[in-house]
């Protein structure tokens, strides 16, 4: 009796701990869970596509949707653009964001559309300002495994990918650097921008 | 006597040439737009490339280059030796570079590393087979790659300004000083002339210019076709992972018991 007891006060206790342990790092904790399940149902859904027995083309076709759903991508065009976002004229801003969608599907599905045999592991998250940074190690056939940080920010309440740091190296600073020195190159025209990624899509289409 | 000015020593040629570099160099400054332009003076701070014209005109020659010769030389070797092959090839490289990369590891002070590198040139240069097969990774003794910039880098010295350097690449003054002193910390290089050594030391390095090139086909083609302007994104791309690789060796990962060792019980 005595033992049994003592059983049941430690079940009550560890179990008190537990509640109030979850009570007080809950908000911490349902975060960055929630940013961990987010990824894992955008890089499995990835991960499907590009496995699959499809041609690159209907890859590319069934990757579109999955971009738009999970990725932040007009918040994304408008950090690339930076400083000249605010110069661009509305129909230039529309225009840029349109191309850059095609742009950045066209950069997703070159860098993962060769391989089939791709997997992934989660590695864990850390939080980065509001944001969450999502670990995640790429392993494609024949190619050292690749550190993948997938960026997670709220956007408009739902979590949205706003950014991936592969080594070290984050996607959109360096497409913003690419947008920012071709433009200083050409006299800081939007338009040179807007045809440039115009060319740069006819040339990808074939 | 004659036949040596016909003929200038490669001290003279080394002089001819960094004369007419540094001239090109001050020929070739890019300008800093004015002061009452904010957003532009920013953007000249943070790329740091006051030397750009003359680094735009060495990324062309080093890309025209790469085009007609390393390039079709790596897409030839991957296609003409097999990847097992290519791999042992690979692992005897880097074993070579283990004492380089061991004084790097030490001057950072960076003891699980040291460690490594250690036991990892003793283990796979023996049952190894000359450091062919990575077995050492197998034993819990991971791979991995620095070099003296970081160690530089780590003692405080910024990277300053961004050179492209031809047959060299993306580069800095302090990446520069950093492969000056891996060079003479190498004790490969300390071979004396006129033992066929000289010859293996060339051979080492023709080698392992195709193989890093190889490592590299997709990656560099992909930047080439997707950026607009390459140069700039292969600045910005070698700025971000030399901070990464800089921040990684500032916070080195918690020391980890190899995997064969027991495990306490918890």
């Amino acid at each position: 009796m005595r033992i049994l007891l003592t059983r049941r006060t430690v079940l009550c206790l560890s179990a008190a701990t537990c509640v109030l342990a979850f009570a007080g790092i809950g908000p911490a904790f349902a975060q960055a869970s929630g940013a961990d399940a987010f990824i894992k149902t955008f890089a499995t859904d990835l991960v499907a596509i590009v496995n699959g027995p499809e041609p690159a083309a209907q890859k590319k076709a069934a990757l579109g949707p999955v971009i738009t759903r999970d990725v932040d991508v007009s918040g994304v065009a408008r950090f690339c653009l930076g400083r000249f976002w605010a110069t661009a004229t509305p129909a230039q801003q529309a225009e840029y964001v349109k191309l850059f969608q095609q742009v950045l599907l066209n950069q997703i599905s070159g860098h993962l559309g060769d391989y089939t045999g791709v997997s992934y592991v989660m590695t864990g998250d850390t939080p980065q300002g509001s944001n969450t940074l999502v670990g995640t190690t790429i392993t494609r056939p024949n190619q050292p495994p690749i550190n993948v940080q997938w960026v997670v920010g709220d956007v408009g309440g739902s979590p949205k990918v706003v950014d991936v740091i592969a080594e070290g190296t984050s996607m959109r600073i360096t497409q913003r650097s690419d947008y920012a020195s071709y433009l200083g190159q050409h006299g800081d025209r939007i338009d040179a921008l807007i045809a440039a990624l115009h060319r740069q899509l006819d040339n990808t289409a074939g | 006597m004659r036949q040596a000015n016909l003929h200038p020593s490669p001290a003279r040629r080394t002089l001819a040439v960094t004369l007419a570099a540094g001239a090109l160099t001050l020929a070739g400054c890019a300008t800093k737009p004015p002061a009452t332009d904010a957003d532009a003076t920013q953007d000249y701070e943070q790329t740091n490339d006051p030397l750009e014209p003359t680094n735009r005109f060495f990324y062309r020659v080093d890309d025209t280059l790469d085009r007609t010769t390393l390039k079709p030389l790596a897409e030839g070797y991957v296609y003409v030796v097999p990847t097992p092959v290519r791999t042992g090839v690979h692992n005897v490289l880097t074993n070579l570079t283990s004492p380089v990369l061991f004084a790097d590891d030490v001057t950072q002070a960076n003891p699980q590393h040291a460690g490594d590198t250690f036991m990892r040139f003793v283990i796979n240069s023996t049952i190894g087979g000359v450091g062919m097969f990575d077995v050492a990774k197998g034993f819990g003794y991971p791979a991995h790659t620095t070099n003296f910039g970081i160690t530089l880098a780590l003692w405080g010295v910024p990277a300053g300004p961004f050179l492209y350097l031809p047959f060299v690449g993306p580069s800095s003054p302090r990446a520069v000083a950093g492969r000056g002193a891996d060079t003479v910390l190498d004790p490969f290089t300390w071979v004396p002339r006129g033992y066929g050594l000289l010859t293996v030391n060339w051979a080492r390095y023709g080698v392992g210019i195709v193989d890093e090139r190889a490592a590299y086909l997709s990656d560099i083609d992909h930047v080439k076709a997707s950026a607009l302007d390459p140069y700039a994104t292969f600045r910005s791309l070698y700025r971000q992972n030399t901070n990464s690789q800089v921040e990684a060796a500032r916070h080195p990962a918690p020391t980890t018991p190899p995997s064969w060792e027991t495990q306490p019980a918890h």
